[in-house]
């Protein structure tokens, strides 16, 4: 168990510091993941909101048309309107983004509890004021925890988010609230600065970052 | 005396059309670089505007906290960057504007304190190779006065602009667009066709 309270020591840690460790490393890989998997859904949202808006300008047109001209334009239209196997295609891709990242999600959920699991077993360990030395550096075990339970939660917001969007980005005949539907998707709003400044303090305090 | 002072304002002339050359394709290069920053800046402006008109209240998002502060704070941020950027950018225009401009000062005070060697007659002479003294210089003078006064417009707009006054970031990217002038780019291009005879000869 000593070594563990050494950093730096790749390789030989044990127990709890090894898990946290681990931890850390897959926050830093599921989050990239999420980078990856967020910005393709971006340009799958914006597909959708273009075919959305020209379609609506495409349906308008020949009604206003329609009143001079009866014939075979419009029933065409008509057809494009009630089904479009394109844009359901794009909502499908966009479908399978979300699942992944709410696969994602449950990994974040899992290393929450597990690192929950380890302040608890320190507490029975060493009693309420946790182990005498830290693991790594500085900080204590809880605040791994916290960190995790903090990264996890911006995460939760932002799959809720962008479930939300999934449901109604193709459903939306407003402009603006489409625009404001793509911006919400791209910029990530529950992912604030100091998200990624608790990554980066992660990596730093685990050793996978020079001090 | 006259001779050894031609050579020299000629020599001169080369060279300063050798870099003017060369600094336009900096500046293309850079207003280039320029066009999907301003196109960006122009999206975000639209989307902070979208984000003004939706009442977010009455829509699916309304069960959000703080999403409207939250969103608007990155597009903000996103808004900062892009201009960062940009302002950069307009640095590296000023650059090629003082290059030019030491270049030409350079050509024309050795025209000056020559001045009296270089007869009139001399100075508007041309041959099929090579176009006068008097062309040159002037024609070196439009393009250091346009580069100097594309910079400071490009360098002013950028100036007046304030991250949360939409209206005015929309007008400013239409009027960076604007900015472009096709005529002073192809007066530039020209000139410099017209001396390529004269740079390759000695």
């Amino acid at each position: 168990m000593d070594d563990a309270t050494t950093p730096g020591r790749k390789g030989n840690l044990t127990g709890s510091a090894r898990k946290v460790k681990d931890n850390a490393a897959d926050w830093h890989n599921l989050i990239l993941k999420w980078e990856r998997l967020s910005d393709e859904g971006s340009s799958i949202a914006t597909k959708i909101v273009n075919f959305r808006l020209s379609k609506d300008r495409s349906v308008k047109d020949p009604e206003v048309m329609m009143e001079g001209q009866i014939s075979s334009a419009a029933p065409e239209e008509r057809r494009a309107y009630h089904s479009n196997p394109e844009l359901e295609e794009e909502c499908t891709k966009l479908q399978n983004i979300v699942d992944k990242m709410a696969h994602i999600l449950s990994k974040m959920e899992k290393m929450v509890s597990s690192e929950k699991g380890i302040c608890e077993l320190e507490t029975f360990q060493y009693g309420e004021n946790g182990r005498p030395t830290p693991l790594f550096h500085t900080w204590s075990t809880k605040q791994f925890a916290e960190v995790s339970s903090g990264l996890y939660e911006a995460y939760k917001q932002e799959l809720a988010l962008k479930s939300t969007i999934l449901q109604e980005v193709a459903h939306t005949t407003n402009p603006d609230l489409c625009m404001v539907y793509l911006s919400c998707w791209l910029y990530q709003p529950y992912i604030q600065d100091n998200t990624k400044l608790l990554l980066e303090s992660l990596l730093m305090e685990t050793g996978y970052r020079a001090v | 005396m006259s001779q050894p002072a031609v050579l020299q304002l000629r020599q001169e002339l080369r060279k300063c059309f050798q870099s003017l050359k060369e600094n336009q394709t900096v500046w293309k290069g850079v207003l280039e670089e320029c066009t999907p920053l301003v196109s960006s800046l122009r999206n975000l402006a639209e989307q902070l505007r979208a984000l003004k008109s939706v009442e977010i209240a009455n829509t699916p998002l309304c069960t959000f906290p703080n999403l409207p502060e939250r969103l608007q704070h990155k597009l903000l941020n996103a808004v900062d960057t892009v201009l960062g950027e940009l302002s950069e950018k307009v640095d590296a225009l000023g650059s090629v504007r003082d290059s030019v401009s030491k270049q030409v000062s350079a050509v024309f005070q050795m025209y000056e304190q020559n001045s009296d060697s270089l007869p009139i007659s001399t100075c508007v002479a041309r041959s099929a190779l090579s176009p006068s003294i008097a062309d040159m210089l002037e024609w070196l003078q439009d393009a250091e006065r346009f580069y100097r006064i594309q910079y400071i417009q490009r360098r002013n707009l950028l100036q007046q602009l304030k991250p949360d006054d939409l209206a005015l970031i929309e007008t400013v990217t239409k009027t960076w667009t604007s900015l472009y002038s096709h005529k002073g780019e192809e007066q530039i291009s020209g000139a410099l066709l017209q001396v390529s005879f004269f740079m390759e000869s000695d």
